[in-house]
């Protein structure tokens, strides 16, 4: 695609839609799916959710629930099999929203907010940096691809941002390659460079998973705080209902490319309506005195090629209503404002007869 | 082996003792291998494993945890030290000096899970041959038929299908494949299970599942587990007693629930109050985040390994090696802890417990 085309693309696009009410990202019936000789595995399969500036958005569920996928989407970084087939992604970049679902994955568009509007953190730091640049480098080269800066300036905005995420000497850890940096300090340098151009939205994928809990510690206690200094919003994505609980204001429950609940952290965790997510948080050993016992979710997680029809879920529901939940996907019911389930306990079942 | 006198005497309930342990590993350097520094990776560990409990070794990556179970075992052999076992009445044998055929009949009675059933069980094999090769190995099997029989059994013990014999591992998911593991482990009939962080790689519903299932097996045949593992909740939920470890060495023993309420080191209250909860009503609570990272076996500080972490340290900690000594937990259970200040310091551990979880119909 030539600069020329890109610019009419920028200028026509999404024309006459809004990323939602005051939304910085607007996920509206998303599908994508990945296509393989055994068949096609439809990892996500209509997500739809709005975050908005400065708010923080978890995104949980068990392996093959999609969240990750989500992600993938919305920077277009899907593996090579992996395809958008359906829905929107609306982003709103200033003064015009964009639909990042049909743009080219690399072209301008994309390029420009892929790491500058919005940027990514990941499970291993390795996967961020190069090995054979300094971590300095890396940053002001990212710096100096999205803004107008000298060389200089970009270095000190590197120092500085270096310095914010509580680097133990900015200005010579600047100098050095991440095999010289511990696991904690490498963390910290990835978020450094996601940060490095002032994303409007981070996504987080796992970023806690692979390190120790006192290291996990330290990195909730620096999302948040750099969250507080520079406002950006996040999105959380975790199988650690622990982490959503301790850094998110909402959090959306997956399970099998479906998205089952979404709601406050408060109105999910304590008045959790549907039966997977009941089923999770009663998975769940407790840090709290005494024996408090758990209760595991019968059944496996069904065979991607083979979904089950209906609710996903019906196949290990302990509340499964035979001749209902089997027939088609139950639709999203608020039980109450902003506090959504999708499980024909709470409605939907009207329109099956 | 029997035991030679003045290497300690096992307590009555002990099915395994570990004495002084110790393994290092060489740092070595260039063409000619100098050894230029020691890892220690297990440095003087004393601990006994009681007949019928669960007993948890906790601590961060690199804290010696796994090392200590494969020392046990002998799949590493310690640079030191004791590792006393015994099997009912008979006299305490220390498995370090073994020879290999004394081990492998020993070994029938001490058995490992691990962490991932992705790499642990062979993908070309099938469930009988995975689960039966103890048995043929040991000479336990007897016919083609029994062998068919055992495994039956086994399977159906960790409630798979037995029907599902002849199938190979990649028919099942990770949950599945961890029962798998479980049976195998299970074969020879052992005394004691080592699991080593053997739910650590699955989801939270299929955990669950697998930690009472453990549970239940415990109950049925009576095992003895020693459970490795980085996870607090998990473990609080799983141990009798928990054993905290810190760059090689037990900083902190004790039955688990005094050890969670009412912790005696500062590293074991450190690691509590980071365990992420999932309850929303304590994302606000102060919590203890360590600076630094965990000491590098390769080069402890001086003094306690963690005093450059500890919030409460003082000269004496950068001086003087706390041992572990006895503090006195509730109803005279042993409560041992290595701080300097163990006795002085007030440490908080869990408390509070939440509300119910409301269940609203709609």
């Amino acid at each position: 695609m030539t600069a020329q085309q890109a610019g009419e693309r920028e200028a026509t696009s999404v024309p006459g839609r809004n990323a939602g009410v005051d939304s910085l990202l607007s996920v509206r019936n998303l599908q994508t799916h990945f296509f393989s000789r055994e068949g096609v595995v439809k990892a996500v399969d209509g997500v739809s959710f709005d975050i908005k500036p400065g708010e923080i958005l978890g995104i949980a569920g068990e392996s093959g629930c999609g969240k990750s996928v989500t992600s993938q989407s919305i920077l277009r970084i899907l593996p090579r099999n992996g395809k958008i087939v359906g829905g929107e992604i609306l982003f709103n970049n200033g003064d015009r929203t964009v639909d990042l679902a049909t743009e080219e994955a690399d072209g301008r568009v994309l390029r420009d907010i892929r790491g500058k509007e919005i940027a990514m953190i990941f499970q291993e730091p390795m996967t961020s940096f190069s090995p054979v640049h300094t971590i300095g480098d890396q940053i002001i080269e990212t710096i100096r691809i999205h803004q107008d800066v000298s060389k200089e300036e970009a270095r000190e905005q590197a120092v500085e941002m270096l310095r914010r995420v509580g680097m133990p000497n900015p200005a010579r850890n600047i100098e050095e390659y991440t095999f010289n940096l511990s696991g904690g300090m490498r963390q910290r340098a990835m978020v450094a460079l996601s940060l490095s151009c002032r994303p409007k939205l981070l996504i987080a994928d796992e970023p806690t998973t692979a390190v120790d809990v006192t290291i996990q510690a330290q990195m909730l206690e620096l999302l948040r705080d750099i969250q507080a200094d520079l406002g950006m919003a996040i999105i959380m994505i975790t199988h650690d209902l622990g982490v959503i609980a301790e850094l998110t204001d909402r959090v959306m429950i997956m399970y099998l490319g479906k998205e089952v609940e979404h709601g406050t952290v408060e109105d999910v965790f304590h008045r959790p309506q549907h039966p997977y997510t009941r089923g999770l948080l009663a998975s769940i050993p407790k840090m709290e005195p005494g024996r408090v016992e758990i209760e595991p979710i019968e059944g496996v997680v069904p065979n991607p090629y083979a979904m089950p029809t209906g609710c996903k879920f019906h196949t290990r529901c302990p509340e499964y209503i035979a001749g209902v939940c089997e027939k088609r996907d139950p639709p999203l019911t608020a039980v109450r404002p902003g506090h959504e389930v999708s499980c024909y306990l709470y409605g939907g079942r009207e329109e099956l007869e | 082996m029997t035991v030679a006198g003045g290497v300690g005497q096992m307590e009555d309930r002990a099915i395994i003792s570990v004495r002084n342990l110790v393994k290092y590993f060489p740092i070595e350097t260039g063409f000619l291998r100098r050894q230029v520094g020691v890892v220690k990776a297990v440095d003087d560990v004393n601990f006994d494993l009681n007949e019928g409990e669960t007993l948890a070794l906790v601590g961060e990556s690199g804290c010696g945890k796994t090392t200590t179970s494969h020392c046990i075992i002998q799949a590493q052999r310690p640079t030191a030290g004791h590792v006393l076992f015994r099997l009912g009445d008979a006299t305490p044998m220390d498995l370090t000096q073994m020879e290999k055929a004394q081990l492998k009949q020993a070994r029938r009675n001490i058995r490992m899970i691990y962490q991932d059933p992705y790499s642990s069980l062979n993908p070309r094999m099938t469930l009988l041959q995975i689960i039966g090769e103890p048995l043929i190995i040991h000479k336990m099997a007897g016919s083609q038929e029994a062998l068919r029989d055992r495994v039956a059994e086994l399977l159906r013990l960790v409630r798979l299908d037995p029907s599902t014999m002849n199938r190979y591992p990649h028919a099942f998911s990770g949950g599945q494949r961890q029962r798998i593991a479980i049976a195998r482990a299970l074969s020879l009939s052992p005394k004691v299970v080592i699991a080593d962080e053997a739910v650590s790689a699955l989801d939270v519903s299929v955990q669950a599942q697998i930690l009472n299932l453990l549970k239940e097996l415990q109950n049925q045949l009576g095992l003895t587990y020693l459970f490795v593992a980085h996870n607090l909740a998990v473990v609080k939920y799983e141990a009798d007693r928990v054993a905290v470890m810190y760059a090689g060495k037990i900083v902190e023993i004790g039955e688990t629930e005094e050890l969670y309420t009412n912790p005696r080191h500062p590293y074991t209250e450190a690691l509590i109050s980071a365990a992420p909860n999932p309850d929303p009503d304590t994302k606000n609570r102060a919590r203890i985040v360590l600076t630094g990272e965990v000491a590098d076996p390769g080069n402890l500080p001086p003094g306690c390994a963690f005093h450059p972490r500890c919030r409460y340290a003082e000269d004496r900690c950068r001086r003087e090696i706390p041992e572990l000594v006895e503090v006195g937990g509730e109803e005279g259970q042993s409560h041992r802890a290595a701080c300097h200040f163990a006795s002085e310091l007030d440490l908080a551990g869990i408390s509070g417990g939440a509300e119910e979880v409301e269940i609203e119909q709609a």
